[in-house]
Order: structure tokens, then sequence, then C-alpha cells
């Protein structure tokens, strides 16, 4: 159950990326027009622009936050072949009492010969570490040796992988068990060259990334990757955008012998396969407890996916990016049967749906997307549902929330 | 392609490349656009055109060895009279060259007045006999070549000339460009002053050129990486659009027939090429990436033609670029951005003709033609051309919030973390607490999961009493069936329910109750034992006091999913439905089960178990783990540090010390992202870890000076050993803090906490009298 707020962006051009910070409170987005801008939530529960600036001097892509730790710093990438890191400067007192923060910039780093497409900091775990990756194929990760001084980055490592990349994402497993790992994802159009994700792992014998895994089944240009918070699992989810959603768990193989060299041997699995957006799928996004899965798409419209209790994903809301004032009120309450908490997604479950989808770990990702088709619209789900007289308080919330979201479903 | 061929009529090709033999500086083309002419340093032949390919026609580089007004800095090629070129040469000299000369050496006229090198070189687009040059030492002349000197000399008094262009629509008009970033207009006739000037780029401006159509406009690239395009129409120049692109600018060529289009090129960093559309100035239009040393001439093909494009290189290549072969920037552009906030909230920003496309999100099975609506014959419509659309584009953002209670929310996160109690009563209530904690924030599996920790571990309660008190409750419940039965079915089920799926819960009751049938005991007594009879006492004696509400034991509705029919399964055991009155049927249509082999195997070790007069807690312990296990993997790694704490030995040599780590730090990165700073570090503090307890070890120490004499305090006592008063008296109350002090970062001043928030409310200055405005935050 979501309340859809638009905010005047402002921004002069397409808006590539937006990007909450470790504590959920502030915002940056970044655009074609050069700029980033950054958002604060105000007390009254609005987001004010505090900060907007330019950048680059070409489209920004990508615009992501640093753990708090190391301040408020950001880090951006853009079509002009740099990535900068930005750190917030307090104490100018007139900017403060107009509201507005200070931005400079600590570094570039000009290493790309080709446009760079993404822009991650590493886990914190790890330290102060920046990954980027560039359209030629080759990812870099830098580290700040000294976290006090943000204007010095070292080059540690430079991986190519020969396809040109468009968006990483750093494995958030802080467990000693599970090496450092990277996926990156390859926009490369030509579909002859299958693996469009490769997942690279740090050998701390070679004290190198290797390639661990490559997603043979992956052949179409990926746009976003992401793993899911890990919240001590033992294995891995991940998320891709191609031309549907799909989220691939990786389970880490035993080791023969505990001092074996070699990159860890995965076992992949297909958990789901969604292609109901109809186009290319842009963006891939997991809540924090990585039980929700959001995507967008060239429908405009961001789905959210939960699994069940039985590692069963399916479409749980749709949101329509309709915040706009061209339809309506900017209050416009966009109502959701979305289910967040394991506790609570019994209720969503029908009778007569439920089983319908049982399948167990799927061996070929074409049975995912077979099964994808089986699935009826979120709408039909609520409809097929029964009552129960014992949950009545909980059911006619539910049937209200349907009856604001079915318009906008439908015209 | 059919506009093509009709506007340029002969010109048609493919993306095509030939390799030079040096590397070029400038190319023009002539006329009719079938002759390239490429110079540079240590070249100057032209090319033809093909069909398929480059064919070279003519070495203008002639003679045993070629002086130095073969060096070419810039070359162009007479619109009007086809034989005729002219080159700028890089050691000052004009040289105009006549291709109609029956000898190798076409040379015609040689003009040697500038002192420094020639940048620039320029016929007038009308006037046979006018050419125009522009120089490094300053000057511009405008040469008559039918004489053999300059006709007017041009002052500029800026600085090095880097180009100069004569207007296409006023007669009279030139334009030059300065290295100090001046942009002048001169008229021809008037060599003493020029008409207008007007600084148009912050450094070097490197090149200009005149719109082809639009009489005022011109396009200008510097050093400072950005295209202006200037109105001169009107009385104040004005600068109408411009670009900023990833480096210097050292060519800039309208586009013909896009009145907003203009290539550029780059003399340093960059070897691409770029086509704008000057009214959507960040991203380029089209891009051509072939180059792989900087491109040093660009030109137009034909000057009515927008698809041609040639290109001559310091990689000594000649390129030929198709716009349809251009890689378009934009659409590997993403449109969306998308971000879950920590809260559940959901930041989204999409293009806006991507949200106001009229889809129905509600049919996801149809797929939409591509040729569009069938209704209507597609020949009677004109598509535009798709690819030549770059309208301006903008993005609405919008954010989804959570809205308070609902499921998205992370409320139960913050309020589950902060209820929780982990340490400081005995395991049953802090067992008991947690339930209701969990209960209260309606999740009813934790909630049963805590009450199921309790029975399993707690000590157990005085028989006599309970066993007395399990009849009279046994009454009050609505199980028709056997009471321990019920409860030991009961017990494995809300067990289960965490351990295992929701799913598989439902079918181990009914292979309890298969068993039962099938071992013919309808007795209960053999499903009676000891220990767990008592414990399931204790479950009552705990509930005694809120009897009044309902069982606390009975698993929730929503627990039991409902289970679909597997059709294909050969032996799907139905005995439920002979005992209607179950309660685990209650309110569940009929239902069949069917079972793994993995899931009677735990059963059945269970069952097998129910008979041994004992069952300690420590049998339990497997299972615990693996319900730990599985609320990890659930993501609810909060459920799994909180059974762990509180159970504490009774589980934790169970789990490996590499998992319990990971757990803790997970739970412990999310209890820092709510800012839940005490129950993080009560969860620190209480965790067995030692690579968890030390994070409460690290910057833990503070260097402090004495308060009175400004000196580093040395040794770990109360006493300066300088000054020997005690370092931390409170400001307030003069007396030595003991426990929290509090200082200002400023003056250093301060002392108990409660003090100086008392002090701070009626004064803003510090309590010492140092008349510093103290900031506490």
């Amino acid at each position: 159950m979501f309340v859809a707020k638009s905010i005047a962006a402002d921004h002069k051009d397409l808006i590539h990326d937006v990007s909450y910070d470790f504590h959920g409170r502030r915002m940056a987005t970044c655009s074609s027009d050069q700029s980033v801008k950054v958002w604060d939530k105000g007390d009254d529960g609005e987001w004010h622009c505090t900060a907007s600036w330019k950048t680059h001097s070409g489209s920004v892509w990508r615009v992501t936050w640093a753990h708090p730790e190391f301040g408020q710093v950001l880090a951006s990438c853009s079509f002009d072949r740099t990535a900068a890191v930005w750190e917030e400067i307090v104490g100018e007192s007139n900017d403060k009492q107009r509201g507005q923060s200070h931005w400079i910039k600590r570094t570039t780093l000009v290493d790309s010969r080709t446009s760079v497409t993404d822009v991650k900091f590493a886990p914190k775990h790890m330290g102060l570490m920046l990954t980027t990756c560039s359209a030629d194929g080759v990812v870099r990760i830098y580290e700040a040796p000294d976290v006090m001084n943000l204007s010095q980055w070292s080059l540690q490592h430079e991986i190519s992988c020969k396809l040109s990349c468009s968006c990483i994402s750093w494995n958030p497993s802080s467990s000693r068990a599970h090496p450092p790992m990277i996926a990156v994802g390859s926009d490369d159009s030509n579909v002859t060259y299958s693996g469009k994700v490769q997942i690279y792992e740090y050998n701390e014998n070679t004290r190198k990334y290797a390639k661990a895994e490559t997603l043979m089944t992956v052949t179409d240009p990926v746009h976003d990757i992401a793993f899911a918070p890990n919240l001590g699992r033992s294995f891995h989810v991940l998320a891709i955008a191609t031309k549907d959603v799909r989220i691939f768990k990786l389970l880490p193989m035993r080791r023969e012998s505990a001092n074996s060299s070699g990159p860890t041997k995965f076992e992949v699995q297909v958990m789901a396969q969604f292609d109901s957006h109809n186009s290319q799928v842009w963006r891939v996004s997991w809540n924090i407890t990585s039980t929700l899965l959001a995507s967008s798409g060239d429908d405009g419209c961001v789905r959210l996916w939960k699994a069940n209790y039985m590692d069963n994903w399916k479409c749980t809301g749709i949101l329509r990016g309709d915040g706009s004032p061209v339809n309506g009120s900017s209050g416009h309450a966009a109502a959701l049967s979305a289910v967040g908490i394991p506790g609570a997604a019994q209720m969503v479950v029908g009778a007569a749906s439920a089983g319908r989808y049982f399948f167990p770990h799927l061996d070929s990702p074409r049975a995912g997307s077979r099964l994808a088709h089986l699935l009826p619209p979120p709408s039909l789900i609520e409809q097929i549902y029964e009552p129960d007289p014992s949950h009545a308080p909980q059911l006619r919330q539910r049937h209200a929330a349907n009856s604001i979201i079915q318009p906008a479903e439908h015209d | 392609m059919e506009k093509m061929t009709r506007v340029s009529g002969t010109v048609s090709g493919c993306t095509m490349f030939c390799h030079l033999d040096a590397p070029a500086n400038a190319i023009s083309v002539c006329r009719d656009a079938t002759q390239v002419v490429v110079a540079g340093r240590n070249i100057f032949k032209i090319y033809g055109l093909e069909e398929d390919g480059f064919v070279e026609r003519l070495n203008l580089r002639v003679g045993r060895k070629p002086s130095l007004n073969f060096s070419c800095a810039d070359v162009m090629w007479h619109q009007m009279e086809e034989n005729l070129l002219a080159t700028a040469a890089t050691n000052g000299a004009v040289v105009t060259w006549n291709l109609a000369r029956p000898c190798r050496n076409k040379q015609e006229q040689l003009f040697t007045e500038h002192k420094r090198t020639v940048n620039k070189v320029c016929f007038h687009p009308t006037e046979v006999n006018m050419l125009l040059s522009g120089s490094q030492d300053g000057f511009m002349k405008c040469f008559d070549l039918r004489k053999k000197e300059s006709v007017s000399t041009f002052s500029g008094q800026s600085e090095s000339v880097r180009d100069v262009q004569f207007s296409i629509k006023d007669y009279f008009t030139f334009a030059a460009s300065f290295e100090n970033g001046n942009v002048q207009l001169w008229d021809i006739r008037r060599p003493d002053r020029y008409e207008r000037m007007f600084t148009a780029h912050t450094g070097p401006v490197f090149c200009c050129d005149w719109h082809p159509e639009d009489r005022g406009w011109l396009a200008t690239g510097g050093r400072d990486k950005m295209v202006k395009v200037w109105d001169m129409s009107t009385n104040r120049v004005k600068e109408i659009y411009c670009v900023q692109t990833i480096a210097s600018v050292a060519r800039v060529k309208w586009r013909p027939e896009r009145r907003y289009h203009l290539a550029t090129c780059s003399m340093m960093v960059d070897h691409n090429i770029y086509v704008w559309d000057v009214r959507r100035p960040f991203i380029p239009f089209a891009t051509f990436e072939e180059h792989k040393d900087v491109t040093t001439g660009i030109v137009w093909r034909h000057q009515h033609d927008p698809y041609f494009l040639l290109s001559g290189s310091k990689d000594s290549t000649l390129y030929q670029h198709m716009f349809k072969d251009a890689s378009r920037p934009v659409d590997r552009a993403n449109p969306e951005g998308l971000c879950f906030g920590l809260f559940g909230d959901l930041a989204f920003a999409a293009k806006e003709s991507l949200m106001s496309a009229p889809q129905s999100v509600g049919d996801v099975g149809r797929k939409t033609y591509p040729g569009g609506d069938r209704r209507y014959p597609i020949f009677f419509f004109k598509k535009p051309d798709v690819t030549e659309q770059f309208a301006q584009v903008s993005s609405a953002l919008s954010v989804f919030e959570s809205e308070a209670g609902s499921s998205v929310g992370m409320d139960w996160f913050i309020n589950t973390a902060q209820s929780y109690l982990l340490s400081g009563k005995p395991f049953a209530e802090l067992c008991e607490h947690n339930a209701q904690v969990a209960k209260r924030l309606n999740r009813p599996q934790e909630s049963t999961t805590w009450t199921m920790l309790r029975i399993m571990f707690s000590e157990p309660a005085n028989p006599s009493l309970s066993s007395n008190h399990n009849l009279n409750k046994s009454g009050n419940l609505p199980l028709v069936n056997s009471v321990a039965f019920d409860h030991k079915t009961f017990t494995f089920t809300l067990f289960l329910a965490a351990r295992k799926s929701l799913q598989t819960v439902y079918e181990d009751v009914f292979l309890c109750a298969e068993n039962e049938e099938t071992e013919g005991s309808e007795g209960q007594a053999e499903y009676l034992f000891g220990d767990a009879e008592l414990d399931d006492d204790d479950l009552y004696s705990m509930e005694h006091d809120n009897q009044a509400e309902e069982p606390e034991y009975l698993l929730p509705q929503e627990a039991f999913p409902l289970r679909h029919e597997i059709m294909d399964h050969p032996s799907a055991p139905e005995p439920v439905q002979e005992k209607p009155e179950s309660p685990h049927v209650s309110g569940s249509e009929a239902e069949s089960t069917c079972l793994t082999p993995m899931e009677s195997f735990s059963l059945i070790s269970v069952s097998q178990l129910l008979f041994s007069p004992h069952l300690p807690p420590k049998f339990f312990c497997p299972i615990v783990k693996e319900m730990l296990c599985y609320y990890a993997e659930q993501g609810d790694v909060q459920m799994a540090v909180s059974v762990l704490i509180v159970l504490g030995d009774r589980i934790r040599k169970e789990i490996d010390e590499l998992t319990q780590e990971h757990w803790y730090m997970s739970y412990i990165d999310l209890l820092q992202r709510f800012e839940l700073w005490n129950v993080s570090n009560e969860v620190i503090k209480l965790s067995t870890c030692g690579a968890i307890m030390c994070l409460n070890q690290t910057s833990t120490t503070l260097h402090i000076n004495c308060s009175n004499c400004k000196r580093p305090m040395s040794n770990k006592g109360w006493i300066c050993d300088r000054c020997h008063q005690c370092a931390s008296v409170c400001a307030v109350c003069h007396h030595v803090v003991k426990g929290l002090f509090v200082w200002c970062q400023g003056c250093s001043h301060g002392g108990h906490l409660e003090h100086v928030m008392e002090w701070l409310k009626q004064s803003k200055h510090c309590p010492a009298g140092c008349g510093h405005l103290c900031e506490y935050t």
C-alpha cells in the first residue's frame, strides 16, 4: 500500500538514476542535463531539493551514496568518461539558511576511455572502495587508502570483461565465508555472445579478481543487475533486468579442500523469470529485507515481486508512475495489494490460485517463462479470493484498496 | 533512403574507409560530392568516392623534395570552380591548385604574405576569385586570385586567428574566431575595423560555421568544450543554444537539411564524431566511433544530403560514415531510475512519455503489432522517420511512500527491535514477552515460534497442578479429539511451521494423523510422554492470566495456506475428512496431501521419538537450528539473532561460529541503518562471537586535554599531573563529573548532561563564562 507523491524534479532532460542513502532519508537523482540533485526528507515528510549542481560535461548515468561512516559522500559517473566523488560540506552558514547544502568535488577518475556506465561503492566491510564499469568492457576497482582523504584513490584492479558493461553490483554479504564478489552486466546487443552477466570473485591467494561464473542463459542486453541484501543467507540472490526480469540463486558449492585456490563454484538456479513488462526492463531494486523486488520497464510501470513461502515468485502489485498531475491530483493514492513481511504472506495467497503455481526449483529458464505466462494478473487474484468472515476487517481494507487501484489498472 | 536519393540524386554508398599514408589535417569535398581531397603534413591526395570504396585519383605531392608548401594545415575545394583548390601551409604560405593544369605539378599561385602558420583558408561561396585566409600571426588576408598579392589585410588585434568563414547569405560578411575567445564580424569592404566583436568562449575559439539557411546563425566551438549558437541578426549578439561536449571542440559543421543539427569533433582525447540536436544539448543525437585517433576534419559529403559524413583522422584513415550506421547514445541511455528506500518507499523516475503512454497493464499476454493498427492499410500513412525524432524529453520523479502500518513498510522491524527483550529476565519470561510483542505486531508465525521455544526449553513446572489444569483447559477448547494428540501434533505443527514452509506443515499434521491410524493406536497414551506433557502444561500455566484471549497455541488461520491438489500424485492419502471436528481442519477446505520423502522422513523420526519417555531440550536443537536457518534465509535475520541470543548456550554450539557471526553482522548492520544504536549496542554486548564483541572495543580511546591548563592529560587518573586539579569538573555545579561528561567542541567546557541541558535552556553562552556560544549537538 503506497501513496504516490510526485516531485517536481526540474531536471532538464531524462533522469537516469535515483538513489536512496543508507538511512533512507536522502535521495540523489542524476540526469542527462549533467547535474545531480540531492533531496532531503523534511520533518513534514516532503522531499526538498537541498543541492543541485553540474557534475559532469555529459549525461550522468548513475549516482550512488557511500556508507555514512565515510561522511556524506556521493559518486557519479558519466558519458564524459569520468567518475567523480563528491562530499557535502557543512558550515556554509548562508547556504544553510536558504536550506541549501554545498557539495564539492573530491576527485575525478579519468581512467576510462569510454563512457562510464555504472559506479558503485563496495560494501563497507571492505573499506572505502569504488567500482566503475565502462562501455569498453573494463571494470575498475579503486580504493581510498586513507578514508579521511577522499581526493586520493588508487586503481587497485582492472577487470576486462570483453563485452561492453552497463551495470555492476557488489555482493553485499559481509560473511567471512563469502569472498568479495561482483556481478557485471553487459548491454552488448549482439545476442550471439551469450552470457551477458559475469560474476567475478576475489581470490585471496592471487589477490586478483577472477571469473567465477557466467550466466550463459542471459543472452539479451542487460540493463540493471542487483544482488539482494544478504542478511545472513548462505546463498546469493541476483536480480537481472534484461528483456524480462530474472531472479537467480547462486549456491556456493562446498569446496573439496579448504585451501583450493580456484574460484568458488556455484550452483546456479533460476528462481523466476517474468516477461510481464512486455518490453525492456530497465531497473531492478530490492527492498532492505530482500523480500520484495521492484522492477520497471518500458511500459512505464513498476512491478513488485515477492516470493511466497514456497520460494515461488509472483507479482504482488503494479504501480503506475502516475504521480504526475496529468491524471488528477498529485496526492493520488495508488493502493496496492503488496505484502512485505513474511508473517503476513499468507493473506494474499488465494484459495484457488495458490497451488497452481507450484513449481520446484527450475532447471531451465524456459520453464520459468512458461510458468510466468500462467500467472493471472494480480487483479484477478484479488477477485478470486473468497472472503473469510474471521478476517473481515483486513479484507475490507483490502477491497477498499482494490477499488482504488482497479480503475488505474484498466483504463 | 527514398528521400535521400531524391535530394542528392547521385549520392549513394555505404560506411567505408581507406588507409592514408599519413595523418590527415583537413579534408574537403568537391561540389558534386564525387571526390574528396585529403591534406596533411605529409599527404595531399584526391580520392574518388565510389559506391563501395575510396579510389585514389591524384597525388598532388609531387617533386623529389617536396617543399614546406605541401605541408597543409587546411584545405578547401572551391564550391563553384571544380578544378580549384586552396591550401593553408604550415610555413605561412597560401597556395592555390588548379587540377586542370596539364603537368604533374598542379600548383597555381603562391602567396607568402603570412609570417606564421596559416590556420584556415576559405573561398567565397559565390565570388569565384575571392579567397580568405586566417593565420597564427593574427592577420586575415583577402586574395583576388587574378592578382599576385593580397587585396586587403584585416588585423584582428586580438590574437591568432583560428578560423575564418564567409557568410553564406551575406555577400560582404565574414566571421573570424580567435585564440583569446573572441569572434569578430567583418565587412570585406572595410579592412580598417571589424563590424562587431563579442567574446564567445573562455579560451580559444577553434572553429565557427554559418548556418546554411538561417542568415544570422553562427555556431562556434572552443577549448571550453562548448558549442554555442549565436544569433547575429539582432542588435545584440545573442547566444541561443549551447551544447556542452566532453572535449575541446575542433570542428563544427551544420548538418544539411536539418535545421537544428550540427556535427562536431574534438582535437584531443576524444576520437568520436558527434551529431547534436542543439535543442537537446545534453545527449548527442548520433555518434560515429570508428576513428582510433583524433578526428581532424569533418565534412558533409553533399550540401543537401544529411546522411553522409566524411572524416579524416590522425590515425591515417579516411572514412565515409552513413547515418544509419551511427550509434545512438540515447538508445542506450536508461530512461528510468528506481530505488527502494530503507522504509519500504520506492523512488521512481521515468521518461514522461513512457508514463503517459496509454497502456493497459491488465492484458499481459497481448502483443502489439509492429505495423500499428490493422484497421487501416499501412500505406495510407506517411510514417515520420522515427530515427530522426529527437524531441526534448523530461522525466517525472515520484516517490511511492509506504503507508503507515502497511505490510511493505518497515515499522514492524523497528518496533520488534525496540520491544524484544533479549536478556535480563528468566528465559521463559523473555520468550513470553517476545511472543506477545510479535503477536501485537501481527506476526503470528514469530509469536508462535517464541511460544514454542519457551515450551521446549523451559524447566518442567509442577506436574500435579498442571495436569489438573490441563483437563480444565481442554474442556474449554473445541478439541473433540484427544487432547494429548492435538497438543502433541500441535507442538510439532507449529514448530515445523517455522522450520519449513507452511505448506509442508499442513502435510505433517496429516501425516501425524495418518500415522496414528496406520499404527492402529487410537489411544492418546502413546503420544503422551512425561516431559512433553509437562511442557504443554507449562504452556497453560503461563497462559493462565489471560485465559479470556483466544487460545495462544492455535495457529492462526492464515498460517495454513491451502494446498492445491496435485492430480498426478498416485497415493494421496485423505485421512482428514474422517475427522471433520479436528481443529486443524476447521476452516479449511478438504485437501489432499502428498509427501516428499524428505518430509515423511523427518516426521517419522519425530514420531519415533514420541515414544521415548524423556525429551531433553537438546533433542530440539537440530530442529531449532534448522528453524533459525530458515528465518535467516527468508530475510528475517532479526528473528534468527534474537532467538540465538535468548537461547544462548542452549543452541549456540549447534551453529557454526561463522554463520553466527554472519547473522550478527547482518542484523547489526540493519539496526544501524535504522539508527537503532541502543539495540545494536545491546546485540553487540550480548553476542558471544569474538569478532562481534570486539566491535564495541574499537575507537574507544579519547584523547583529552585538561580543562584548566589545556595540556594533554597523560595519565589515567582524574587529576591533571601538571596543574594538579581535577580535570573533568562540571561547569555548572563545579563538581567532578563521574559518568556522562558532555562538552562543547568549541570551547571544551562542559559538565553533567542534565546540568548543561538545563543551562542551555536559559542561556546560549558557555556555563563556564568564557563567552563562547556553545553548540551541543
